[in-house]
């Protein structure tokens, strides 16, 4: 498989207990003409190779701002990356120029989005979307990159793919669309693929194909995953490592079982009480369980949180939570959580309100 | 592909009869004989019963109308009162500096209006934006004989680059030519560059905000290729469209601009032919201009479907 031929060079590579993507304390702002929101406000993560690690949260909490700042893709005139430390394979992103980062996106680390309908050029074949990226990074002729991205859409599993290639978006179906940008993302055998809810906007039956498209792709040529999705379903299913977000910033980082057994972090309770589930099966309605919900809403992003940002909506916070904010502390391994009363320095004191 | 522009062909055919309708009874629809209009006021009654023969104007109204729909068909838009020679020839011998002044000041509007528009967009906001948004207020705001009269005392009188009036035709070489358009083209332009640059900097603007280009950001496109090859072909609709409108606008301006730089070309034919009231000519005048509109909106319908492949069906 010609995909698979990209050797890794360099020492840094060779090593394999390295991660691949080191994110330390980054911090994304953006100016608006009402004031500076703070959108990524000290998120930290590694990411494993091949490894897929999940990122959490309600809508508005960063994820994909997290997402664009590591691909620079955050528009100048709007907002920047402020802080922080974002390595990738022996290189700080925040550091390079842009002509250095546009032979890293699409490349080696590459990016689906949201919303297939739109995030595919409507003027374009998609044979030709998916022949640009390797024209561009892997300097292919046109006949070739052209013969590569049929290639690409055979194995993403659409039908008749060298019929496919030469259709426009508007001929295909969403779910089709996203397999076309997976095509697009996975074309120069990316070390690292960022997917922002890429099912999100799809219907139930396609979503699970899609990720189990996306896990086997995986397995295959061996990327890495970011996957950012709000929908703890998804984190069950796919993800081996699961970073829980709040207002811009890490609240809990553990392995997926690890997570949704043993959460830490009042947030992430919260979340996993917020997943409608039979209690039993064949239970009758008497016996339902009102669905939990998290009270109150995210904090405005304008103001500078002192304390942890989840303390409005805590049932279990104190003084300490508003004013101080709270390290992300190890609670065994591989698990760490940012909250004070749930950290092992303060487990005696700490009720959690589930048990 | 094809039932597309046959469809759009086909939509032509009512907007001229329309136009020919419209025309043959401007005659009649003004106050009076129009025999005695055409005549003058100081015309005998027999020059007056003359002409009214002359032209048919004693016969039924439909039928002067049927005979005048066979003519235009058969390409004869009458004769001229004045000079007695065919609508016809008198257009053909006047036709070529307005064709040359029209395709030059269309070339130099888009060639500069578009890159102007495109950069604007790119760098929203900027100092560069807003020398291009002034630029365009001062396109419309400025007329056509004063921007004409300001670089022919620029460029002619002051520089002595190029002749301050008059037309050379292409047979006596291009270079002839080109020197004598260039300062017409550029006058004539100058509202047709603002229009263009104004909507490719909004149709910019709104596609730059789009999802693909953050997609085509994020395979590492470089950004002129973001701009020119993912950003453009999308703004391409609205841009080719107010091209066509603006067609309009250059129709206008060749009558001024043909008079402020003295070029014999159907701007003159057209005002000589009003000032003396030779009425066929000025009908023979509407029709064509009316069918250039119309055929320059047809082929940015069909230019559309090269831009946009959801419009080719």
């Amino acid at each position: 498989m010609a995909a698979l031929d990209k050797t890794p060079s360099g020492a840094a590579r060779a090593d394999n207990t390295e991660p691949i993507l080191s994110v330390r304390d980054l911090r994304t702002q953006f100016f608006t003409s009402d004031g500076v929101v703070r959108a990524v406000d000290g998120v930290s993560f590694d990411l494993h190779r091949s490894e897929t690690l999940c990122i959490v949260g309600e809508s508005g909490c960063g994820k994909s701002v997290t997402a664009l700042s590591i691909l620079g893709l955050i528009p100048r005139e709007i907002g920047r990356v402020v802080g922080g430390s974002i390595r990738f394979d022996g290189m700080e992103l925040t550091k390079l120029d842009e002509g250095e980062m546009r032979r890293i996106r699409g490349n080696r680390i590459s990016m689906i989005f949201q919303e297939p309908m739109s995030s595919l050029n409507p003027v374009y074949t998609v044979g030709f979307q998916i022949a640009e990226t390797l024209r561009i990074h892997q300097g292919l002729s046109n006949k070739a990159a052209a013969e590569r991205a049929i290639e690409m859409l055979a194995l993403v599993r659409i039908a008749d793919a060298r019929r496919r290639a030469g259709e426009y978006p508007h001929q295909l179906s969403g779910g089709m669309r996203q397999r076309v940008m997976i095509a697009i993302a996975l074309a120069c055998n990316p070390q690292v693929l960022i997917a922002d809810e890429p099912t999100t906007a799809l219907d139930v039956t396609i979503q699970a194909q899609i990720l189990e498209l996306m896990v086997e792709l995986k397995e295959r040529l061996g990327t890495a995953i970011v996957l950012i999705t709000h929908d703890l379903g998804v984190v069950a299913e796919v993800a081996e490592r699961v970073i829980v977000m709040y207002a811009g910033r890490t609240a809990e980082e553990a392995t997926v079982s690890e997570l949704l057994d043993n959460p830490q972090h009042p947030y992430t309770r919260g979340l996993i009480g917020s997943i409608p589930r039979r209690s039993t099966p064949g239970a009758r309605k008497t016996t339902r369980t009102r669905l939990q919900e998290i009270r109150g809403i995210v904090p405005s992003l304008r103001e500078e949180i002192p304390g942890c940002a989840f303390a409005p909506r805590c049932s279990i916070a104190t003084e300490r939570c508003t004013s101080q904010r709270p390290p992300l502390e190890t609670h065994g391994p591989r698990h760490s959580a940012a909250c004070w009363e749930t950290a092992p320095s303060s487990a005696l004191t700490a009720t959690s309100p589930r048990s | 592909m094809t039932t597309y522009i046959l469809r759009r062909l086909l939509a032509t055919i009512p907007v001229m009869a329309v136009v020919a309708l419209f025309v043959f009874f401007l005659l009649h629809l003004t106050p009076g004989d129009p025999a005695a209009v055409i005549a003058g006021d100081d015309a005998s009654p027999a020059e007056v019963d003359g002409i009214r023969r002359k032209l048919g104007l004693d016969r039924p109204i439909w039928e002067q109308f049927g005979l005048y729909v066979w003519n235009l068909l058969r390409g004869d838009l009458g004769t001229s009162i004045f000079s007695n020679l065919p609508v016809m020839t008198l257009v053909k011998q006047r036709l070529e500096p307005s064709l040359v002044l029209a395709v030059a000041t269309l070339t130099v509007a888009v060639v500069l209006a578009i890159p102007m528009g495109v950069l604007a967009a790119w760098k929203a906001r900027s100092a560069i934006d807003r020398v291009v948004m002034g630029f365009s207020v001062l396109g419309f705001a400025v007329p056509v004989f004063l921007v004409g009269y300001l670089l022919i005392y620029v460029f002619a009188i002051q520089l002595r680059w190029l002749p301050v009036q008059g037309y050379q035709p292409l047979a006596n070489g291009i270079g002839g030519t080109l020197r004598s358009i260039t300062l017409p083209a550029l006058a004539l332009g100058m509202t047709y560059m603002a229009l263009i640059a104004r909507i490719t900097r909004a149709s910019m603007l709104e596609v730059l905000s789009e999802d693909y280009i953050r997609t085509a950001r994020a395979k590492g496109v470089a950004t002129s290729s973001v701009l020119l090859r993912h950003a453009l072909k999308n703004a391409a609709v609205p841009i080719v469209t107010v091209i066509g409108i603006g067609f309009a606008l250059l129709i206008s301006g060749v009558v001024i601009t043909e008079t402020v730089f003295n070029i014999p070309g159907l701007g003159r034919l057209t005002v000589d032919a009003i000032l003396k009231r030779d009425y066929p000519i000025i009908q023979g005048l509407i029709i064509l201009f009316a069918a250039s509109k119309v055929l320059v909106n047809l082929l940015i319908d069909i230019s559309y479907t090269l831009f946009d492949p959801r419009i080719r069906q």
